[in-house]
């Protein structure tokens, strides 16, 4: 599933509001369906018994691990992985889908996982900055941010490199006005660009499979 | 060499605020701040928010136990509101909670009444109500009264930039814990630790010494994160201080944007004349200072607009006066250039204006009053000027006459669309201009393995300052930089910091680094000439050997260290450093402020579309004074990345506030930064290598803010580019010029 397809738009006026609103409604019809009247006699406290209830299982692969999780339903995905499973070399830039600090791959392709509920990716195979490398050998875009100093402040540049990566796997990369267009959708306030374009344009020259 | 921070960088393990570790029984804060502009606070009702779930405590100004004040320069500030709110995200209350949802859920229920008091946006609105933050100051040198009789053109004008969001992508932050006998440690995404104790100390009337501030580094700073990032470690201290609970506040991205200040819009007025050698004779300007609520670092900021205000020409009969104007926005604060840009957009606005009124380019009058080595500024200083080496290596380079007949060519054979070029020299002033300020320390331990640690009161921020310390301590020991490491800037370590700003960072930091590992090294030197019979000066340390009288000994670094260790000799030292000449005195507004002058010249050309009004920079052409630079690759960073930032400031970074004093221009969808598209075609660098001797640190040359100016250059290529479309067009000089601004100058005089 696309960012664009589930999530309602840019609406930034109260992005926050609305999805957990969404979350209410779409959770609580799973709930009635689960519950047992026991549970739901002991309901004197809605937020007790709302985030017992909330939580969903979720299997996920992540960087190559399987995990087995349980989830509440309006965690996105981002907010899974930094604060659920400590991954913090993913970004929160805006959380609102505008900076793409916080780009990851979904099966294999990319996506801003703070507009991805954890739960939207059930069964699938996430890879963040953090499973990019084998070990202590960088990959080839990691690589090539560091020759061409693709980076100021670096806060950017987990998002900038996986945004990277995808563009060259979607075939994005064959020139500059292409990967510019391409990596349109992240941000660096330092300015770093030309140095980001200059290391996509020497990956895509070395042709080795990313 | 690389920045030091590339390996982690690009595999995502460097650790910014939001990426600490946090430790068992951490509780969220979040700030309910005022929807309002201006207002008494009539009620304020947490009750039904306190008995939420998860929520722990709400915190209001009446459970501050010292001085509810965070007013660095003025006490003008209240941490929380206590009775009048000042602007809209103003803070009122913390939340102080088990989860960040439940602290955030809590702040819809907070109830408050404000009685509404009248709101003003406009500085030049402020300043006739008498709303200053400071008495206003004059920058004079010779008569301007008497010298606009000597001059044949005078013209007179109006000048405006607008503000600057900083947009740090990472937001603002901190992270306080309870430390045993009740002192905190704050973890804190500043670029003035020292403030964020000092203030911290204030507000919970404790000693300095029991607050610790420590900070690793920051997703960007820009000046946003000098003296707005003591809020919320202030903040989270105020909840650890109560609660004896480890506190963190993560700032969302609107909530960022709403509650900190930008860089300050300033209204100004300008006055130039000229004599028939198109020298300029006589410059007045009156700047008006868009403050916001509070004064925050708006006095340092306008000096620094005053100090620029004539740019990189030498003037003799200036007089200047700024006003620092309150009105009800959030306070405006430092932002890369400090107040400069301001000031010397309006004198670049008042010689185009000349230009226009004479039919030349700029560019003439420009060059003609270029600064010569010897010649006064307003405030006193005598310039050693690289201003005409600059301008005539980029206009010989560049090919200036070539541009400019391409640019010709191009207007004359093209309807739609029509090319502009601008040229920009730039001169800009490095030292903070507060005297006192000019100081560091670094403190520098040698262990008896070999390795060197290394601290300072530099705070990186994506500047590559930690890079730049490395080198220094790697290039005196001459040691492999694999040995070094430079530590977080913590107060416990270094104290009394200045903020890491004025683009003096690399300079003061790094000499006193080389202060402290210049005395390690004689004491090191001191054992070798023992254990070889020979004198101090005959030891060599290269490539981490020891060389007596010109031959290599058998002793290596790391038995040199042990040696000195093993006699019993500091192998630790604290270097402190402060630039030598450097004095102001502030009632004759005359001295000697800055250790030095950065200066550069830039060619800017862009092309617009006249059907559109969109826009696109063809190149950006630049000679840059770096001295003598320590780091290429950061330098030239540093370059591309003021001049990205420059450019957004003067073309597409639109701040909107609604005159009840409400930020429109309230996220990334709202408020449109440089993106990937925005870079120029092509951005060509040169050094201009002096070898002259200054102050900087390996007469390497600040290079933080200087490029930033370069942008203004772009302002008025766009400028120059509609009026080859519409040359009778009347444009304001009124920045950002969006692509909405180009499309209806193009077609201004044909509106009905």
């Amino acid at each position: 599933m696309d960012n664009e397809k589930t999530c309602p738009g840019h609406n930034e006026t109260n992005l926050y509001a609305s999805r957990r609103n969404f979350l209410r409604t779409s959770t609580a019809l799973a709930a009635l369906a689960v519950a047992s009247p026991v549970i739901v006699k002991a309901g004197e406290n809605d937020e007790k018994i709302a985030a017992l209830f909330e939580k969903m299982p979720l299997q996920i692969e992540v960087n190559g691990m399987a995990h087995s999780l349980s989830v509440e339903p309006r965690v996105t995905l981002l907010d899974l992985l930094r604060e659920q499973l400590h991954l913090s070399g993913t970004k929160k830039g805006c959380d609102h889908g505008q900076c793409g600090a916080c780009t990851v791959h979904v099966n294999g392709k990319r996506i801003n996982s703070c507009l991805s509920l954890a739960v939207m990716n059930e069964g699938k195979k996430v890879t963040t900055i953090e499973g990019l490398a084998n070990g202590d050998k960088l990959h080839p875009m990691q690589e090539a941010f560091i020759k061409h100093d693709g980076f100021q402040c670096g806060y950017c540049t987990p998002g900038q490199i996986m945004s990277a990566v995808a563009c060259i796997n979607e075939g994005h990369a064959s020139n500059e006005e292409e990967i510019k267009e391409f990596m349109s959708g992240n941000i660096c306030r330092c300015g770093a660009y030309p140095n980001i374009v200059d290391a996509i344009m020497d990956v895509k020259k070395g042709g080795q499979s990313l | 060499m690389k920045n030091i921070d590339s390996y982690t960088h690009v595999r995502g393990e460097s650790v910014y605020l939001d990426d600490i570790p946090v430790v068992n029984g951490t509780l969220y804060a979040a700030v309910f701040d005022s929807p309002v502009a201006h207002g008494k606070i009539k009620s304020l009702d947490i009750r039904e928010a306190a008995a939420m779930h998860g929520v722990v405590k709400i915190f209001t100004a009446k459970d501050v136990p010292g001085d509810n004040q965070i007013g660095g320069i003025i006490p003008d500030e209240e941490l929380l509101a206590s009775t009048h709110v000042h602007f809209c995200g103003m803070p009122i209350a913390l939340v102080v909670a088990e989860t960040d949802e439940a602290a955030r859920v809590a702040l819809k229920k907070i109830k408050v009444v404000i009685e509404s008091l009248p709101v003003i946006t406009d500085p030049r609105e402020a300043k006739e109500k008498g709303e200053l933050i400071i008495p206003s100051r004059t920058f004079q040198i010779g008569d301007t009264i008497n010298a606009w009789h000597q001059c044949e053109y005078v013209f007179e004008g109006r000048a405006d930039t607008n503000g600057q969001e900083h947009l740090y992508i990472e937001t603002q932050g901190a992270y306080s814990l309870p430390q045993e006998n009740s002192a905190i440690r704050i973890y804190s995404s500043t670029q003035g630790p020292t403030a964020v104790q000092r203030t911290t100390a204030r507000v919970l009337n404790i000693p300095m010494h029991q607050v610790e501030v420590d900070t690793t580094r920051l997703g960007g700073g820009f000046g946003g994160k000098e003296d707005q990032a003591t809020t919320w470690g202030v903040m989270c201290a105020l909840a650890t201080y109560h609660l004896k609970k480890p506190v963190k506040y993560s700032l969302q991205r609107m909530e960022d944007m709403r509650m900190t200040g930008k860089r300050h819009p300033y209204s100004s007025d300008f006055k130039i004349g000229l004599n028939k050698d198109l020298k300029i004779v006589a410059y007045e300007a009156t700047f008006y200072q868009n403050a916001g609520a509070a004064a925050d670092l708006s006095p340092a900021v306008m000096e620094r607009t005053l100090f620029h205000c004539t740019n990189s020409y030498f003037v003799p009969n200036v007089k200047a006066t700024a006003y620092s104007c309150r009105t009800n926005l959030p306070p405006n604060t430092a932002f890369r250039g400090f107040g400069g840009p301001q000031g010397m957009f309006v004198i670049e606005a008042a010689i185009a204006k000349a230009a226009d009124a004479l039919g030349i380019s700029a560019s003439v009058i420009q060059q003609k009053n270029l600064l010569q080595t010897g010649d006064e500024f307003p405030y006193g200083q005598k310039a050693e000027s690289e201003a005409n080496e600059c301008w005539d290596k980029a206009v010989e380079l560049y090919d200036l006459e070539k541009l400019q007949k391409e640019i010709s060519d191009f207007n004359h054979s093209n309807k739609q669309y029509k090319k502009g070029m601008a040229l920009m020299p730039i001169c800009f002033g490095i030292s903070f201009t507060k005297t006192m300020m000019n100081q560091a320390r670094a403190l520098v331990h040698v262990y008896t393995d070999g390795s060197v640690g290394v601290s300072t009161g530099a705070v990186e921020m994506g500047q590559g300052v930690n890079t730049k310390m490395l080198q220094v301590a790697t290039n005196i020991f001459s040691i492999d930089p694999a040995k070094v490491k430079i530590n977080s800037t913590n107060t416990y370590r270094i104290a009394n910091t200045s903020p890491s700003a004025a683009s003096a960072t690399a300079d003061l930091n790094g000499k006193a680094t080389e202060i402290a590992c210049k005395e390690i090294l004689k004491r090191l030197k001191k054992v070798a000439a023992e254990e070889f019979k020979t004198s101090e000066e005959n030891i060599d340390l290269k490539d981490e050997w020891v060389y007596a009288n010109g031959e290599k000994t058998m002793w290596e670094w790391k038995r040199l260290v042990f040696e000195t260790y093993f006699r019993r000799i500091s192998l630790s030292e604290h270097g402190h450093y402060t630039p030598p000449d450097i004095h102001y005195d502030l009632k004759k507004e005359k001295g000697h402020p800055f250790a030095y002058h950065v200066y550069g010249t830039v060619i800017i050309t862009v092309t617009i579309d006249c059907l559109r009004g969109i826009y696109e920079f063809d190149s950006v052409k630049v000679v840059h004074d770096f001295g003598n630079s320590m780091n290429t690759i950061i330098d030239i960073g540093q370059c591309e990345g003021g001049i990205v930032q420059g450019i957004g400031w003067m073309t597409m970074e639109e701040i909107v506030y609604d005159k009840e004093g409400k930020l429109l221009s309230n996220a990334l969808s709202t408020y449109k930064v440089p993106d990937i598209y925005s870079v120029p075609k092509e951005i060509d660098i040169h050094f201009l290598a002096t070898q002259k001797d200054n102050l900087a640190i390996f007469r390497s040359k600040a290079v933080g803010e200087p490029p930033l100016l370069y942008g203004i250059g772009a302002y008025f290529a766009l400028r120059n580019a509609v009026k080859a479309f519409n040359p009778s067009a009347d444009i304001p000089y009124d920045a950002p010029m969006t692509p909405e601004k180009v499309l209806m100058s193009l077609y201004h005089p044909f509106k009905k």
